[in-house]
């Protein structure tokens, strides 16, 4: 479980974000929605612990990142924004290589691949050096590997972005299976319907504060709206408004 | 649901102290940089570009010295008009290494287009020899062509040396002592010898192991850093349990390891080529036992550490390979310099540049190759100055791997 409190971040004069808060809760599937800019890719750092915020509390079934960083990032299986590869490895050599790090070793970590192989259907392209995997492959590769340790919290920034058809399908069976193991998966996404289809709870976060919080049925009702993309277009005050840089420059 | 306890990863053994499950996850780091590296044909190539390029550019310039050497030895006297000198054609041929031809009809032109030297024998040099009056013998050369003067010096060397011995026998048949005509007893010194050439071509080895030792790790110290931010791969390592310090130290000992490995190459394909040229034949006493090659490594070894803390350290500043490649280029001159410096300005070895790094290592290795001795003590305090800068250096990496502008700006 993920318990957010009132998180802040400022990058010089730019405020990223301003006062977050929500609980994501295991065994289901929270969106953080937002538009490019808003502040969801540096909630997803300071969860992930590898950006500190200015204010603010994260809990990580009840580790706080601010004291325990490696506490958290043990917790996590996180899925960044950009998730390079090393092109002279192979797929199963990213397994092991983050698996290895996590503590894992022998029969264990060789089980533990295969698996994930397995589960994300990469079995041709598992013993492949990863120079020239397309961009679908690249992703299962980074999923594959931020899943080793088998954590109980997994985070996934824009996981489909840029993704076919296909694969799309693909992640979005590996989140829903993750939920049905009881796990807490948050993701963030800017796609509606992405959003609409597997979350249970939406954030709605727009200029750096949660605009709105609820099930895709509150949120309906809470703009009366009923097409999803209109309640969202309306809670992100989008209307006229120029979207920020979101990275850090 | 994971693995592990929270001492494991408390806030203390993040920064203090390396734990049994650092230690480990330094080495997965380490490992995993080494066998990157080792698919890397760029990372490969320099390697072995430094390790056999360097012996073999060594052995090429002393084997010209000691061949052009030998050429000096053996020199050919085309002679125009032997048959008018019979006895001093005789002496010449009696002389070592001396071989007679018989010189061309023009020896002028033939001088004008490449011949060094053509000696004329004038037709009257009989009548003139026997009646004990100075006999012509011309020298034709070019003074314009330095490569010739050696050839000619030689040949008027010889040349004069016939007309002392015949003075002399002439000054005895008339009973008087031939030492009488010489006042002056002219000794030549000669200081820049070939030895000396060849002796200061073993001075660059020292220069040599100082650029394997930077250009060794330097590979793997920019893909490591510069390159897993330009593939966008820091973010997610830096995310697995650990503190920063596991991935700096491991990412900087396989650059280590790899520069070490690289002066190792280079040192003993060194010494195993000085081996086969005729360094005797130079006048050069070098000796190449164990204790040798032992000190040369202990000397710049710790080398190899310093350069790779430098490299990692300056290509966590780059976005980029390229830009990282763009920064190497000033780190270069740094283990140069005093090189060069010295070069310029000769300091000799005192103990009070023994710890500084880089100077430290340089001015040992030229003690070491110049065959002076020095203590334990020396090659402790040089490795401990180099070490010392290399933790430093260190330090301040994993101060830049905790920047979030460094972790996510690409």
């Amino acid at each position: 479980m993920i318990v957010v409190e009132n998180l802040h971040k400022r990058f010089g004069v730019v405020k990223a974000v301003g006062g977050v808060s929500f609980t994501a809760r295991d065994g289901g599937v929270t969106g953080l929605l937002g538009p490019n800019g808003a502040g969801k890719t540096t909630t997803l750092r300071m969860i992930y612990a590898l950006m500190q915020p200015d204010e603010g509390r994260i809990l990580v079934d009840d580790v706080d990142a601010a004291g325990d960083p490696q506490g958290v990032q043990a917790r996590v299986g996180v899925l960044p924004d950009v998730s390079g590869l090393y092109p002279r490895l192979t797929a199963r050599e990213h397994i092991d290589y983050y698996g290895e790090l996590h503590g894992l070793s022998g029969a264990r970590l060789d089980e533990r691949a295969r698996w994930l192989i397995d589960t994300l259907d990469m079995g041709s392209i598992a013993d492949r050096r990863t120079r020239g995997f397309s961009h679908g492959e690249r992703t299962k590769v980074a999923l594959a590997r931020a899943l080793v340790h088998n954590p109980g919290n997994i985070l996934l920034d824009e996981p489909t972005n840029g993704l076919d058809v296909m694969s799309t399908r693909a992640v979005r069976e590996i989140i829903r299976r993750l939920r049905d193991e009881g796990r807490c998966v948050l993701f963030s996404s800017h796609v509606m319907q992405e959003v609409s289809a597997l979350c249970d709870t939406i954030v709605v976060i727009a200029k750096g504060t949660v605009a709105a919080m609820g099930t895709p049925d509150e949120l309906r009702q809470m703009t009366g709206r009923e097409n999803l993309e209109d309640a969202f277009v309306a809670l992100s005050g989008l209307e006229g408004d120029e979207p920020r840089e979101e990275a850090v420059r | 649901m994971t693995p592990l306890s929270a001492s494991d990863a408390s806030p203390a053994s993040r920064t203090r102290g390396l734990s049994r499950r650092s230690l480990r996850q330094m080495y997965v780091v380490l490992r995993k940089e080494l066998r990157d590296a080792s698919r890397d044909r760029r990372a490969l190539m320099t390697l072995m570009f430094t390790a056999i390029f360097t012996p073999a550019l060594l052995g090429f310039m002393l084997n010209r010295i000691a061949d052009r050497e030998r050429r000096q030895d053996d020199v050919q006297i085309p002679i125009l008009g032997v048959e008018h000198a019979p006895v001093l054609i005789d002496w010449l041929r009696q002389q070592a290494g001396v071989k007679i031809v018989s010189g061309p009809a023009d020896p002028e032109k033939a001088v004008r287009e490449g011949e060094d030297v053509v000696v004329v024998i004038t037709p009257e040099f009989a009548k003139k020899f026997r009646s004990a009056s100075p006999a012509e013998v011309k020298i034709v050369s070019d003074g314009s062509r330095s490569a010739s003067r050696p050839k000619v010096k030689r040949v008027r060397d010889l040349l004069q040396r016939y007309s002392a011995e015949i003075g002399s026998m002439r000054l005895v048949a008339r009973g008087v002592t031939p030492s009488i005509s010489s006042p002056l007893r002219l000794e030549d010194v000669e200081v820049s010898s070939a030895q000396q050439r060849a002796a200061q071509i073993l001075n660059f080895i020292p220069l040599f192991i100082v650029i394997a030792a930077f250009t060794g790790g330097m590979q793997i110290a920019m893909d490591s850093t510069a390159g897993e931010r330009e593939r966008g791969s820091l973010e997610p390592l830096l995310v697995n349990p650990a503190p920063r310090s596991v991935f700096v130290l491991g990412k900087w000992l396989a650059a280590s390891v790899s520069s070490v490995l690289s002066v190792v190459l280079t040192t003993g394909l060194s010494i195993a080529m000085l081996k086969f040229i005729p360094l005797q034949e130079l006048g050069i006493r070098f000796r190449l036992g164990a204790p040798e090659v032992a000190g040369l490594l202990a000397a710049g070894l710790p080398m190899c550490f310093l350069s790779t803390g430098l490299q990692s350290y300056a290509a966590t500043f780059a976005r980029s390979f390229k830009e990282a490649q763009s920064y190497m280029g000033f780190l270069m001159m740094a283990p140069m310099l005093p090189g060069v410096m010295s070069t310029l300005y000769p300091l000799g070895d005192q103990a009070w540049m023994y710890p500084i790094p880089m100077i430290g290592q340089q001015v040992l290795l030229a003690a070491v190759l110049g065959g002076r001795q020095v203590g334990v003590l020396g090659f402790v305090v040089a490795a401990a100055g180099a070490l010392a800068a290399a933790a430093v250096l260190v330090r301040l990496t994993t101060a830049l791997f905790h920047r979030e502008q460094i972790i996510f700006s690409r």
